[in-house]
């Protein structure tokens, strides 16, 4: 009775992955020559933390890996003119430590921090996160609210995606078979701003959020000139909420404003959501991270769920 | 296909061995370097219990391809230990009874050597948060939490008394 079904496998199964082709360029213009003519024959290679464990257990075809892992031009977090880019290889260890990005944008040093464990969080790479399109990807609901950018590389030129507009889907991208994310940027949120993310997932640690939230709110003469709010693990990939950004717009923060903004975004769920089972918990749970993270925004209290 | 020709450092030495580029990190130090103290738990990141050090950092070595090593320096359970002599978070593990079935231990501890080379100081939270990529399913964490307090006193202790 009840035996659990364990997998199994045969030990040359589970060791070696079948590799067609395993190229690991120094320079940017050779992977991309590389990319060029592999058809389908190269997946682009970041962290791994979620390509590795997808292949091995067989849920993705890999015939080859392009490893990019040695290409400078994709590392580096750097600040130009009002603007901040990330190479595409920036991990989420290194934008939770960054000095700038702490300073500057503190919702994605946040979101960053609560990734994975310490390991994840030292392999894994932002674009990696957008490469992936999951549902719940922290660092992405982040970057949809801070309106961030990918530039894409090919060997036939460049070009630039706001990053939403690159995510079609849970696991699916606009992103080429011959292209790859040499970077993301973002404005900097102007200077009266505040911004926050929050975090609902089972545990601290190792936890795939079942919700996430990133707010920017800009405040002059104590009222609320622009709002940005993103919703992650709601929708199939993380999203710009305009008619939650509408609430806040023009008003003050108040306790009345936070509650009203909590009860539209219970409605804003259910209605994402429609039938699915996890909808009546989620609608739930939205009130109370939304809650967290906008009396932390309004009043400066409310400890962040991390 | 062809093999890779995969040239790093481990434990202080160099490496060089063609292997079969499909493997991970994970499997060329176990099965072609037979350093078997690196363990495979969930092999999906995790659990932790095949974490190594990767150039300073703490990487699950089975989200690593082992071609991504390549001209890296990697430190696993088997070189912690200088000369010989246990580090003071292997002597303090065994102390505090820390260990209890052992597949955690490796993971755990150089989860915590990372932590210390960094923050010689750590508070509880801090440990907590350095190890919660380890899991482990026999001590409940408080023994090893414990063990890594009395290591990062031994080690400023033992730096105090070397500086002094």
């Amino acid at each position: 009775m009840g035996a659990r079904a364990y997998k199994t496998y045969k030990k040359d199964e589970i060791k070696v992955l079948k590799l067609q082709e395993f190229c690991q360029p120094v320079e940017l213009k050779k992977a991309l020559d590389l990319l060029a003519v592999a058809g389908d024959q190269l997946k682009p290679l970041a962290g791994g933390t979620d390509l590795i464990p997808a292949a091995r257990q067989g849920e993705l075809k890999i015939k080859g890996f392009l490893d990019l892992s040695r290409l400078e031009e994709l590392k580096g977090i750097k600040e130009e003119g009002r603007e901040i880019h990330l190479g595409s290889l920036t991990t989420f260890s290194q934008l939770e430590l960054s000095p700038l990005i702490k300073d500057q944008v503190p919702l994605l040093a946040e979101a960053a921090s609560t990734v994975g464990s310490p390991q994840i969080r030292n392999q894994g790479t932002i674009g990696g996160n957008i490469a992936n399109a999951s549902p719940a990807a922290d660092t992405v609901t982040a970057l949809v609210a801070l309106e961030a950018q990918a530039r894409l590389v090919s060997s036939q030129g460049i070009r630039v995606v706001p990053v939403d507009e690159l995510l079609c889907g849970m696991g699916e991208t606009g992103i080429q078979p011959q292209e790859i994310i040499q970077e993301v940027f973002f404005a900097i949120p102007p200077p009266e701003n505040r911004n926050g993310f929050v975090k609902l997932g089972r545990r601290k640690a190792l936890a795939i959020a079942r919700m996430n939230m990133a707010v920017i709110i800009t405040l002059e003469d104590g009222v609320i000139t622009r709002a940005r709010v993103a919703l992650g693990a709601v929708g199939p990939n993380p999203y710009r909420n305009q008619i939650l950004e509408g609430v806040l717009e023009g008003r003050k923060p108040s306790p009345s404003l936070l509650e009203e903004f909590t009860s539209e975004a219970e409605q804003e769920v259910a209605a994402k959501l429609g039938p699915r089972p996890s909808a009546p918990y989620k609608r739930e749970a939205i009130k109370g991270i939304a809650r967290d993270l906008l009396s932390r925004l309004f009043f400066g209290n409310g400890q962040v769920v991390a | 296909m062809a093999a890779f020709h995969l040239e790093m450092k481990v434990n202080g030495e160099l490496v060089a061995v063609d292997i079969d580029p499909g493997m991970r990190l994970l499997d060329v130090l176990r099965e072609v370097l037979h350093l078997t103290g690196t363990k495979e738990g969930c092999g999906e990141g995790e659990c932790g219990a095949c974490s190594v050090i990767l150039d300073g950092e703490l990487v699950d070595s089975c989200l690593v391809m082992a071609p991504q090593a390549y001209g890296k320096e990697v430190v696993t359970i088997e070189g912690v230990a200088a000369l010989g002599q246990l580090h003071p978070l292997q002597e303090a593990f065994i102390e505090a009874g820390a260990v209890q079935c052992g597949f955690c231990t490796p993971g755990m501890i150089l989860a915590a050597k990372v932590l210390l080379d960094h923050n010689p100081n750590p508070d509880r939270q801090e440990i907590a948060r350095a190890i919660s990529g380890n899991l482990c399913r026999c001590t409940g964490y408080s023994k090893i939490i414990k063990a890594v307090e009395i290591a990062a006193s031994r080690i400023k202790a033992e730096a105090g008394a070397a500086s002094d």
